[in-house]
């Protein structure tokens, strides 16, 4: 076998090793060694050349990225996950015809589809989504980021949480949590709008707070505007102020004026 | 045009087919004189009329017509003419043999214009494409584009433009898109330094196009965002940008620009466009219904669109209604339908809009009503309906789709008055739209006037003014016939 690739192969090993040990430092050093090695075979993306080892250079390559993302993951560093997963999907689009179908790739991709609802990047989200074939629509891990995303779009927000109950893998654990989080801020704003006050109870447990002392810590952070008193939460209603009697002036006068000067045209 | 009637003498004696042909061969030589005018005096108007009269004859050509067409036009020795050849199937020549003959003797003094040879092209093309033999019709375009590549003239524009969309056409028909896309992309470049601004629109359309038919929406949009704009050349090129922008606009959830880009594409299109319309119509009811506004019921009943449109028809009943099962079911019946249409996304969507319909019915109707009446109207189905009911209800006041309060200690939904809405500026804004659209629309259609030159030359006497006006019409309808052209 080519001499690089069994070096690749080895320190792949390492790697692997090293993640199991949860030694992330050597993880990342690892990575980066790994990467530079990739470079040399011309086998991969964007070069494609058809080179004897090709299949198993281009194998490789992915499980490497596959297990960089996992890695990212753990590090829970987004910015490193959004590169892994652009360098790994020319693999799943265009070398689709020449590799096997790898096992990780659904899983893959369900995670990144949650990532882009957690950071709220609904029009990437959605775009994703067209580019996946109907059999893969009906992958739970594919399943389960699209459910979310429609509880999350109608706001039956406690479906949202209940969902991270089943998570079909433990690596989805990360977002769900920071999805919770995104969840708490928008039920405090819904509830802001749509009710004069809460008891202390409701709200604590509408807001998933364990205790009455992280509400309030939460409420005097996050929304100074609330007040609380009585044992209830008075959400702050001072939005109906007189409605306004004035005559958006320089709006009037604009809109009259081009009337004025398209008319003049009309001869 | 000695050359011209010699061999029209040889030709019509000769013939033993039908009557119909030997006028299709005087039309297509008819049709390269225009263009051999045309590019002498370099007039782009008489070669696009020349394509115009073509596609009028596109139906008569046979490939007995063609051949005679392909010995009269091009030199009969000459590797062009054998490539072409070789596509045309050969039916009974014993006849042109007398031809080339003649032909051969007179090779000197014809010289063969590149707008004619490129001619031949597109005629072959369109002939294959026609006869479904699609698999010579794509390396038939692949020799003319390399043979356009070269050829460096404003007057062929035209005829390139057409073979670059015949060219794509021809992969698409034979599923290969994805080939062509570097060589599409290169043109594109070739036809921006070159200042050729029809094959640039024309070419961007058959990029987007190649990348809308692989849902690469991503890379469309990064193109069309970089491609330089400019006045739009050819009405139907213009039709077709507009749909693709809005389809691009649609998936990435920005709905009004969407809803422009759609209404406008279907408005301009030309009544013969049928297939084109009922599609930018598909995209445009959905686009509507995720704005959350329910398009008429005229939309559905234009001539000719309504058996296509009764799955839109039934679907926007059931967001009208507020129904989620009856959404579902709709959705399902007619699964088929939305997935040939490439839809199907955008009806998952769609339920977000089928809930918060219902929600705005039952805040109207009701004053004051329970979250868990709310849900059985609701119809939800899920694990928990009445929590469920309570957050959906809280979002849909916080994006000021319904005006209420929620009272959590008692579960209900505690319903506004609606204010006077005349009391507001809203009648004005309203207004203000309308004005300004019927102005733009003034003011395009100003700028779309075509004025015959010479008429402030000489004051006309009555003989005379009753020509030019008989004129005018034949101009107009022209004009309205151009507008037919079969693209």
């Amino acid at each position: 076998m080519d001499p690089k690739l069994t070096e690749v192969s080895q320190l792949f090993e390492r790697f692997k090793a090293a993640i199991t040990r949860k030694d992330y430092d050597t993880c990342t050093q690892q990575l980066s060694q790994l990467k530079v090695m990739l470079t040399g075979f011309r086998s991969l993306p964007p070069l494609f050349e058809e080179t004897p080892n090709s299949v198993h250079e281009l194998t490789l390559a992915r499980d490497i990225f596959e297990h960089a993302v996992l890695l990212s993951v753990k590090i829970e560093d987004q910015d490193a996950f959004e590169r892994d997963f652009f360098q790994l999907k020319p693999y799943y689009t265009d070398a689709r015809n020449r590799l096997p179908e790898s096992p990780n790739e659904y899983m893959i991709l369900g995670l990144n589809l949650l990532r882009l609802l957690v950071q709220n990047r609904i029009a990437e989200f959605h775009t994703e989504l067209e580019l996946l074939t109907s059999t893969a629509l009906e992958n739970p891990c594919i399943k389960h980021a699209v459910e979310l995303e429609q509880s999350f779009m109608e706001g039956a927000y406690n479906r949202v949480l209940s969902a991270k109950q089943n998570v079909p893998n433990e690596t989805y654990g990360y977002f769900m949590d920071l999805l919770a989080k995104t969840v708490r801020d928008e039920i405090a704003g819904c509830s802001e709008k749509a009710y004069d006050y809460l008891s202390i109870n409701d709200a604590r447990q509408m807001l998933l707070f364990t205790s009455d002392q992280e509400l309030l810590e939460y409420s005097k952070e996050e929304h100074s505007e609330w007040e609380v008193k009585n044992g209830s939460v008075f959400f702050q209603k001072a939005k109906d102020s007189a409605p306004c009697k004035e005559i958006p002036s320089l709006q009037l006068i604009n809109q009259t004026l081009s009337y004025a000067r398209e008319l003049e045209r009309i001869v | 045009m000695t050359q011209d009637v010699e061999m029209k003498d040889h030709q019509t004696p000769s013939q033993s087919v039908s009557s119909s042909v030997p006028s299709t061969l005087q039309h297509l030589k008819e049709i390269a004189s225009v263009i051999e005018t045309g590019s002498y005096a370099k007039e782009i108007r008489r070669i696009m009329r020349a394509i115009r009269l073509t596609m009028g004859l596109r139906r008569k050509l046979t490939a007995s017509v063609l051949s005679a067409f392909l010995n009269f036009a091009l030199v009969p020795g000459s590797d062009v003419h054998a490539r072409l050849s070789g596509f045309v199937p050969k039916e009974g020549e014993h006849d042109m043999e007398v031809d080339t003959a003649t032909s051969v003797t007179q090779t000197p003094a014809k010289h063969v214009l590149p707008e004619l040879e490129i001619y031949c092209y597109l005629l072959v093309l369109l002939f294959l494409i026609d006869q479904k033999k699609y698999n010579e019709a794509k390396d038939c375009s692949s020799a003319s584009i390399a043979r356009v590549k070269s050829l460096n003239r404003r007057t062929l524009d035209v005829l390139a433009s057409r073979l670059y969309f015949y060219y794509s056409y021809s992969y698409e028909l034979t599923g290969d898109l994805a080939e062509i896309r570097g060589n599409l992309l290169a043109l594109h470049r070739i036809a921006t330094l070159r200042h050729d601004e029809l094959g640039q629109e024309t070419l961007l359309n058959l990029l987007l196009r190649n990348y809308l038919h692989y849902n690469l929406y991503d890379q469309a949009e990064k193109l069309r965002s970089k491609a330089p704009r400019f006045e739009a050349h050819s009405n139907q090129q213009f039709c077709r940008y507009l749909f693709y922008l809005g389809k691009i606009r649609t998936i990435q959830l920005e709905y009004t620009d969407a809803k422009e880009s759609l209404l406008q594409a279907a408005r301009k299109a030309p009544v013969a466009a049928q297939g084109f319309r009922i599609l930018c119509n598909k995209w445009a009811i959905l686009v509507r219904l995720l704005l959350g506004e329910i398009p008429e019921r005229t939309t559905f009943m234009q001539k000719g669109m309504e058996k296509a449109l009764r799955p839109y028809f039934e679907l926007t009943n059931a967001v009208r209604i507020g129904d989620l099962e009856l959404f579902r079911a709709v959705a399902e019946k007619f699964a088929g339908t939305f997935s040939a249409d490439r839809t199907n996304n955008l009806i998952v969507r769609l339920r977000h809009n089928v809930i918060r319909t219902g929600l705005r019915n039952i805040s109207i109707s009701y004053s004051r009503i329970s979250l868990v009446d709310v849900a059985k109207k609701l119809r939800l189905d899920s694990a928990n309906p009445v929590a469920d009911a309570e957050s959906i209800v809280a979002k849909a006041i916080r994006d000021g789709a319904i005006d209420a309060t929620l009272d959590h200690a008692n579960g209900w939904v505690v319903s506004k008055e609606t204010g006077d809405i005349y009391s507001t500026t809203e009648p004005q804004l309203a207004f203000n739209s309308r004005i300004a659209f019927c102005l733009n629309m003034h003011n395009e259609a100003v700028r779309a006037l075509r004025f015959p030159p010479n008429t402030h030359k000489e004051k006309e006497g009555a003989e005379k003014r009753r020509e030019r006006q008989q004129q005018e019409q034949e101009l107009a309808q022209h004009i309205a016939e151009e507008d037919d052209d079969d693209f």
